[in-house]
């Protein structure tokens, strides 16, 4: 494993993902995700939004870095909040 | 009535005139290149560089004699063939029950997963070009044609599991049941009625394999030195001080060619099928 | 569970086969039963998983850890946060790249599709010669990529190449992708054209051979012209077909590597540096593992939302 070259803030982001992952998978043996159309227009359910938050959120994140010296820490509540709105009402 | 049926559809079918003329028109330059790369292949490197003729004025056979007989070469060649048929095979093996679950069943996130195997298929190879040279190193698959072998599963076996599903979905579940209530056990009833219903797709879908492992370059170069060396890597090779040996170079590049061919002509009547299901 | 989420992959797409999926209103249809929900389908799918999470995930998660760190080597390493992102996303020259590589993608798009249309159209249907035209037409898609550039390179030359020997003797123009940009932008075009039309040709003719003979029997009947019978029963039908060979082609020439690096290497200059060269050049040729971790993952975003685009249009196009 030493190629892998592991730093203790990105382990932490896979074992979150990791978690996300069986959180969601706990959560739709319980109750079934139900598809529907939100503000994105096509029929989603809630792994679809999820995944197109997290997606929006790398597109946040990367933008921000690209044009601005602004801290990050304010980026990560942009994309944060862009998730939030999108899972909750994508 | 029906022959008048018959005369229309002829009629409907056909094209206008002069497409197909602009059809083998095209086919012609398109092979064009290819015709020429031949032509360099059986001409001696004085005459290529020297001066410029449509015909050759001199052949010969050396560059493939040399072909023939440096191991370099013609190990290579046959690394690439190992390497791209043991990638086949293996593709199959696991793409062929994980098709047959996405056509048959619904089961936890299962879109989803289908669609992360995608994504894989479409990820750029350059992407995995540093991480593949150290993990291959580290786990002693480095310059083995499993290695690679291994390594085009990335692209392939996503590819293999779309193009299966598809066939498979267009086969009726009434088979299964019926299979089932026959006494046939899941591996028995896949091995023995399912797997020869789909010949074709699996022909299909092991050509597509093997097309797209035998022309990939970047990844298989990076995970091999010397043993599996890949053909495409030796090509390469005829950059010296000395300068390109045109010739050679043309030779290998004809000889790459020949196994593609010979695949294609074997499957050329189930590609456009395999096409039509779109799941390239 | 409703009806509609039953669709998992199969959605038909220009061809004839209809799959599990439930129509679109929810009234059941005879023809298609709803697939049985089995969780232990879990285990049919699992050497998948295996399989691509040790060609797929160990690698991208190792590229996410170099991406944050400057490594000279395993045990020598800094931790560096961003940085590498705030690099990769501000260099002028990967910015340069990107939108260069966009418009060659738009460029092989646009001459591509309606080149391949045209060959199916023009492709025999009936006879001996069909499988000698399908075998013609695919067998550039057969040919090592690097192969392709060989080809190309020695095609192009002026001096050896049969078609820069052309331009320039017989048409009269100068031309030397080696040295002019122009040239060999164009170079990598037509080799690019040269081979995935074919792709496009196979997939519009797949396409076209779907269709029932009846739609051509009522167009014969109407006396529709061939224009006609194209532009109204042919092309609507080609949807399908068309949606994956236009996405299939954005993909691969915004992955496009091996074929310039080996006619042009990204030059003269760099006029045909595309992403794909400038990422490797990184990776391989410096072997910069941080900067070039963290512009595989700022490029496997475009990708994967490129590909999301493409799933989401793909299985929705055969409602």
């Amino acid at each position: 494993m030493q190629w892998m070259v592991w730093t203790l803030p990105t382990a932490l982001v896979f074992v979150g993902l990791a978690l996300l992952l069986c959180g969601m998978a706990i959560w739709g043996h319980f109750s079934p995700p139900v598809a529907r159309r939100g503000f994105l227009r096509i029929e989603t359910d809630r792994g679809d939004r999820l995944y197109i938050g997290l997606i929006s959120a790398a597109v946040v994140l990367a933008g921000w870095i690209a044009v601005t010296d602004l801290s990050m820490w304010l980026a990560l509540a942009c994309a944060l909040l862009v998730t939030i709105v999108i899972g909750i009402w994508g | 009535m029906a022959e008048e049926q018959v005369a229309v559809a002829r009629r409907a079918g056909r094209q206008l005139p002069w497409a197909r003329a602009v059809f083998w028109l095209y086919a012609a330059t398109l092979m064009l290149p290819l015709l020429w790369m031949f032509g360099m292949s059986i001409r001696p490197n004085e005459d290529i560089l020297g001066s410029f003729s449509l015909i050759p004025q001199r052949t010969t056979l050396d560059n493939y004699r040399t072909f023939f007989t440096d191991p370099v070469w013609y190990s290579s060649y046959l690394n690439s063939i190992i390497y791209t048929s043991l990638n086949a095979v293996m593709s199959l093996i696991v793409a062929l029950p994980a098709a047959y679950a996405f056509s048959r069943f619904r089961f936890a996130g299962d879109k989803h997963l289908f669609f992360w195997l995608l994504t894989n298929r479409m990820a750029p190879p350059a992407v995995f070009l540093l991480p593949f040279f150290q993990i291959y190193q580290s786990v002693g698959l480095f310059d083995t044609h499993l290695g690679v072998a291994i390594a085009h599963m990335l692209f392939n076996v996503p590819l293999a599991v779309w193009i299966l599903e598809g066939f498979m979905s267009g086969i009726p579940r009434e088979i299964d049941e019926t299979a089932a209530i026959d006494g046939y056990s899941l591996p028995r009833f896949f091995l023995r009625i399912f797997l020869p219903m789909i010949r074709s797709a699996v022909g299909v879908t092991a050509f597509f394999c093997f097309m797209f492992s035998w022309v990939e370059l970047l990844i298989a170069r990076t995970i091999t030195s010397v043993d599996a060396k890949p053909i495409a890597a030796t090509m390469t090779r005829t950059v010296s001080a000395a300068g390109v040996d045109w010739g050679l170079l043309a030779t290998a590049g004809v000889l790459t060619i020949i196994p593609g061919a010979i695949v294609i002509w074997f499957v050329r009547n189930y590609v456009a099928k395999g096409f039509a299901l779109g799941r390239v | 569970m409703t009806e509609q989420s039953v669709t998992v992959a199969g959605s038909p797409v220009g061809g004839e086969i209809v799959t599990g999926a439930a129509p679109q209103d929810g009234t059941p249809d005879s023809r298609v039963s709803v697939k049985p929900k089995n969780n232990r389908a879990w285990l049919l799918v699992l050497p998948v998983v295996v399989s691509v999470a040790f060609t797929a995930v160990i690698p991208l998660m190792t590229v996410v850890n170099f991406s944050v760190q400057d490594i000279f080597s395993p045990d020598d390493r800094i931790f560096v946060g961003l940085e590498w992102f705030r690099s990769v996303a501000r260099d002028p020259e990967i910015r340069a790249a990107f939108v260069r590589t966009l418009l060659f993608s738009a460029q092989v798009l646009l001459l591509e599709i309606p080149l391949g249309v045209a060959l199916a159209v023009a492709m025999p249907r009936r006879g001996v010669w069909v499988s000698v035209a399908l075998v013609i037409v695919a067998l550039p898609l057969l040919i090592p990529w690097n192969v392709v550039g060989t080809i190309w390179q020695i095609f192009a030359r002026a001096d050896i190449g049969l078609g820069g020997w052309t331009i320039n003797n017989v048409l009269g123009i100068d031309f030397n992708y080696t040295l002019d940009s122009t040239d060999a932008w164009i170079t990598v075009l037509i080799m690019d054209i040269w081979h995935w039309t074919p792709l496009v040709a196979l997939l519009a003719y797949a396409g076209l051979r779907s269709i029932p003979d009846p739609y051509f029997q009522a167009a014969q009947i109407d006396g529709a012209s061939a224009w006609s019978t194209f532009r109204h029963i042919q092309l609507p039908r080609l949807r399908g077909v068309l949606t994956i060979a236009i996405l299939l082609r954005f993909m691969d020439s915004f992955m496009i590597y091996t074929e310039p690096f080996v006619v042009t290497g990204g030059g003269p200059g760099n006029a045909t540096s595309f992403l794909s060269i400038l990422l490797s050049k990184v990776a391989v040729g410096q072997f910069d593992l941080g900067p070039a971790g963290a512009f595989s993952l700022l490029y496997f975003l475009v990708v994967q939302i490129v590909s999301y685009v493409f799933f989401t249009v793909l299985t929705r196009s055969g409602r």
